[in-house]
């Protein structure tokens, strides 16, 4: 089975619950073969979707706003980036917003982007409805959950989300990110055809 | 201490000697009629013999109606005056105790396994120490001795040997057992009935066995392997510069380890191969068998290192039983690694898996042992998985693949050896001058040709098949691997010039200037006001200083892979400290990270920082740049350049002009190589094809990706000014790839280009960006 891996950026507000959504998503997952991560700011899980294992390799991003220009370095290169916002907190969702533009100007041009409101066991204190979330994200086509870390709602559908939109691998090009050998480029083959 | 490695222990090894060396084996048939005596030896006799002696003496006795050996007496000890019994059982060419299963082909291999192993006895057998020394000179005399003198022990030695018979850590000797590709089994019943304790206990035992270390054999094949371990190699005629400690030795007079052993050797025997400490007797002998200990792989000077005799591991005896099955060649030896370097951290498998803490005691000091020895203790069986993946070859085709490539670098006229000579002169007349290239430009052809050397390494059919070889590493691993291999080569002797290269081009950047003057702004800052939450730790201030003594020593090494590997120690501490005072559960993310690391830089040598964390952005295999070491080392990058770039009244959208155009130059750079070196063969049939490609306008993805990859090629060392037409080509690459994200993970390049677009480029170029991804993500069906 192809294995691919996935680099997926957190982005969102210092506060909102972005490791914690993660460290859900990677928790039930304890492999004793596999080292865990030293932190939370950078954890990895495999998945299975199809006939593909997806390793979600998840960096966390700081959300403090003196930190914001340093996120570049942390998307480039992502399939995937999951911002988050606390459905508690609008400005967070203001936040958001702006990163949605600062990927569609700066980030990879394929890049998947899946919109988690967190904290959604909150819902007393919500100031973000559901639907202003949902249309926005319709608007921009980008995944949308509302999940709650702490009861662990919806942490898997994101991934599951992403594994769905990640584009395909042509099937005969050998192209997952494990199929090079050392001075044997899987591509070599292909390339004559073009 | 040049020792070569003979497969089974036949090769002549230049140091010890020209005088053949007997196996302890041959040494002990030789005096066969000393422990095994015939007429008038009965049991009496030899329990009248052995009562009192050390614990372990022994003799055989021979059944008086078929004189064949009948009784294994072994002595108990001095203090309990008891001699113990075993029956032999021998049934035609077949040698075992009656109690064990295990049997053997002659008396002599019977006696020399359980004098390793004590299987079914209470104490392992011991075999006079001067019987190393005997060789083929002197081995006529062996047939003259007699039971008395076999079993005269100086009082010294009992000492010795009481201390050696302790149990100690088996941990050790697991890893010292797979370092040559042994097979050890460890008996599952002992662990269930006996946990793990016995991994804390007894740590300080581990010095003191060492001695047994040197003289582990087989007992059942490869003798002649056996042959060339051991203390024959400490003789007087082979060690003149030894000669009046060793001679003591060699008549068995060995003199007591002093109470402070399981510490004086480890200054001690880490130095010298052949000339013994007075301190330390014992050391000697273990050392010089190190020496000599046949490797399945060819080794080169300095492949054995101090840490080699520095954790030597016990033997385990009592109260554990452990059993080896040899493979191959076996004569286990100590591994470089130790307890203290677990065979997780000798695998290397990509620094971008995490570390364990208590690999970093070494470096510091040699106090930690005991505590990294208990926090060993929950580990066991992690561990005992770790070992069995060491196992099977894994340690040593690594070994071999680093040997070779030294060889082949040193083999005149070699193309690899050639190119690496070219790679180093040129680099090494390089330096930086007002005008000319920057330190970064520098590095980027450095590692240009880092992987052109690669190119040229992989082209050798042998280098091929040591790879195709190697059957249980990724391949993401074999590239570190073959990556290291070219790091001792050829980094290595320019390492020093680079940091010096770098050193100035940073001075001229002023970046040393603005992170000096930035500290003093942000040095007096807590945690909290460099941004994390209230209740995060920082370091205390043990910890800092040894963080500190960390980043020394990342600086030491040459290795970009080795270095992330230190960062990762250091982040891993910085995580411990950050969880330390709060309640368990918390989850601390980048949001606290970041400033807590920004929090220890400021604590630390920022120049220095400054020039390992260049070295390691440019030098760094790119294909590791997305796993762990990458996420941290982009961490370290983007905490410095925070420092660097720190202007507490600059609103931060100004800020990011200037830090985004700088970490997506980088970042282009970097993708570039990720996405030569995964193409390394085929660059130059790529950049052809690229201006082909330029107007057929495939939507093949792969054909994206190597279309920029070309093209970036061309312009690696262009002026900047030519970024902007960059950007506008990469805005056409995108309507090209309108599926481009099909391979993420391979060619991460083809997804950072945006990213090179600077703030000047026209709005309208920017509308026709997010214009052609709307239209991309209509294309998949949203």
């Amino acid at each position: 089975m192809a294995l691919r891996e996935l680099k997926v950026c957190l982005l969102g507000d210092t506060g909102v619950g972005k490791s914690s959504i993660v460290w859900r998503f990677v928790e039930d997952s304890f492999d004793p073969n596999i080292n865990p991560t030293i932190g939370a700011s950078f954890m990895t899980k495999t998945v299975q979707y199809q006939n593909e294992l997806h390793k979600f390799l998840i960096w966390d991003t700081a959300g403090q706003e003196r930190f914001r220009a340093l996120a570049p370095m942390y998307y480039r290169g992502s399939a995937a980036a999951i911002i988050v916002y606390d459905i508690t907190k609008e400005e967070s969702f203001q936040t958001l917003k702006n990163w949605v533009k600062e990927l569609r100007q700066h980030g990879p041009p394929n890049i998947v982007v899946a919109i988690a409101g967190n904290k959604c066991d909150l819902s007393d204190a919500r100031e973000v409805p559901e639907k202003d979330a949902k249309d926005y994200a319709d608007s921009i086509h980008a995944i949308f959950v509302e999940t709650s870390a702490k009861n662990a709602i919806n942490i898997n559908e994101v991934f599951i989300e992403i594994s769905k939109r990640i584009p395909v691998v042509e099937a005969a090009g050998g192209t997952s990110g494990k199929a090079f050998k050392l001075g044997r480029q899987a591509s070599e083959s292909r390339r004559t055809c073009c | 201490m040049a020792v070569h490695s003979p497969v089974n222990g036949t090769t002549a090894i230049p140091w010890r000697g020209i005088k053949r060396r007997l196996s302890l084996l041959e040494q002990l048939k030789g005096c066969q009629e000393a422990w095994c005596p015939g007429e008038p030896w009965d049991r009496e006799g030899a329990h009248a013999a052995l009562c009192g002696t050390p614990a372990g003496s022994f003799l055989v006795v021979r059944d008086s109606a078929t004189s064949q050996p009948g009784l294994l007496c072994v002595s108990a000890g001095a203090q309990n005056e008891d001699v113990l019994d075993f029956n032999i059982k021998c049934t035609g060419t077949v040698f075992q105790l009656s109690d064990s299963r295990l049997s053997f082909s002659d008396l002599a291999q019977l006696v020399l396994f359980y004098s390793l192993t004590r299987d079914v006895l209470a104490v392992c057998l011991s075999i006079p120490r001067w019987i190393y020394s005997v060789t083929e000179m002197n081995k006529d005399r062996l047939s003259e001795l007699e039971p008395k003198t076999w079993l005269l022990t100086p009082p010294e030695q009992q000492t010795d040997e009481m201390t050696q018979t302790e149990p100690s850590s088996v941990m050790c000797s697991i890893q010292l057992t797979s370092s040559n590709g042994a097979l050890c089994i460890i008996n599952p019943l002992y662990l269930r009935e006996h946990g793990d304790e016995w991994l804390t206990s007894r740590t300080t035992a581990m010095q003191p066995s060492k001695y047994k270390q040197g003289r582990r054999l087989s007992t059942t094949r490869t003798w002649a392997g056996a042959g060339l371990q051991n203390k024959r190699a400490m003789s007087l005629e082979q060690e003149p510069f030894a000669a009046s400690t060793e001679s003591t030795e060699s008549s068995g007079l060995v003199r007591a380890r002093s109470a402070d052993l399981p510490s004086t050797p480890q200054i001690a025997a880490g130095v010298v191969l052949r000339r013994p400490s007075r301190d330390t007797p014992s050391s000697p002998p273990y050392r010089a068998s190190t020496g000599s200990l046949p490797l399945s792989a060819p080794s080169t000077p300095g492949s054995l290192t101090p840490e080699t005799q520095r954790h030597s591991s016990p033997l385990p005896q009592s109260p554990h039983r452990v059993s080896w099955i040899e493979d191959g060649v076996w004569l286990p030896l100590p591994r470089p690694s130790s307890s203290l370097h677990p065979p997780s951290m000798e695998l290397d498998s990509l620094s971008i898996s995490s570390i364990e803490e208590e690999q970093e005691s070494p470096l510091l000091s040699p106090a930690p042992h005991h505590a990294s020895a208990h926090r060993l203790a929950d580990k066991v069986i992690h561990r005992f998985s770790a070992v069995g993946q060491a196992l099977g070859g894994l340690v040593c085709p690594k070994k071999r693949l680093i040997n070779r490539v030294q060889e082949l670098s040193e083999k005149k006229g070699s193309a690899f050896a050639e190119a690496v000579k070219g790679f180093v002169e040129t680099t090494l007349r390089r330096g930086i001058e007002p005008g000319g290239a920057t330190g970064s430009e520098l590095l980027q052809d450095v590692r240009a040709s880092l992987t052109s050397l690669r190119d040229t390494l992989l082209d050798y059919p042998e280098i091929q098949a040591l790879l195709d070889s190697i059957t249980d590493l990724s391949d993401a691993e074999i590239d570190c691997l073959v990556e290291r291999s070219i790091h001792k080569v050829a980094l290595k002797p320019v390492s020093a010039h680079l940091y010096t290269c770098i050193h100035t081009s940073q001075t001229n950047a002023g970046t040393f200037e603005r992170l000096q003057n930035n500290l003093k702004v942000l040095e007096k800052n807590k945690v909290e006001d460099l941004g994390g939450s209230a209740g995060v730790g920082v370091p205390d201030s043990v910890t800092v200083e040894r963080i500190q003594q960390w980043w020394t020593s990342m600086h030491e090494e040459f290795s970009p892979n080795k270095k992330v590997k230190i960062l990762l120690k250091v982040c891993k501490r910085i995580y411990n400290s950050m969880s330390a005072n709060s309640s368990s559960g918390t989850v601390f993310g980048a949001d606290d990270f970041l400033p807590c690391l920004t929090w220890m830089l400021l604590r630390s040598d920022l120049v220095t920082l400054q020039i390992d964390t260049d070295y390691m952005m440019e030098l760094l295999d790119p294909t590791q740049l997305q796993g762990e070491g990458g996420y941290y080392l982009t961490t370290l990058y983007a905490s410095l350049y925070y420092i660097s770039s720190f202007r507490p009244r600059l609103a931060a959208r100004q800020l990011s002009v200037e830090a985004q155009h700088s970490l997506n130059q980088w970042h282009r750079r970097r993708t570039l190589h990720c996405d030569q070196s995964r193409r390394s063969k085929n660059r130059r049939t790529i950049r052809r094809q690229a201006c082909r490609d330029k107007g057929a306008q495939s939507s093949e993805t792969e054909a994206g990706g190597k279309q920029e990859g070309g093209k970036e090629s061309d312009s690696v060392n262009a002026d900047e000014s030519r970024q902007q037409t960059e950007a506008l080509q990469t805005l056409r690459e995108e309507t090209v790839t309108d599926k481009g994200a099909g391979d993420q993970s391979q060619t991460p390049a083809s997804h950072g280009q945006p990213e090179t677009q600077e703030e000047e480029v026209t709005s309208k170029q920017e509308d026709r960006q997010s214009f052609s991804i709307a239209e991309e993500e209509d294309h998949r069906g949203l």
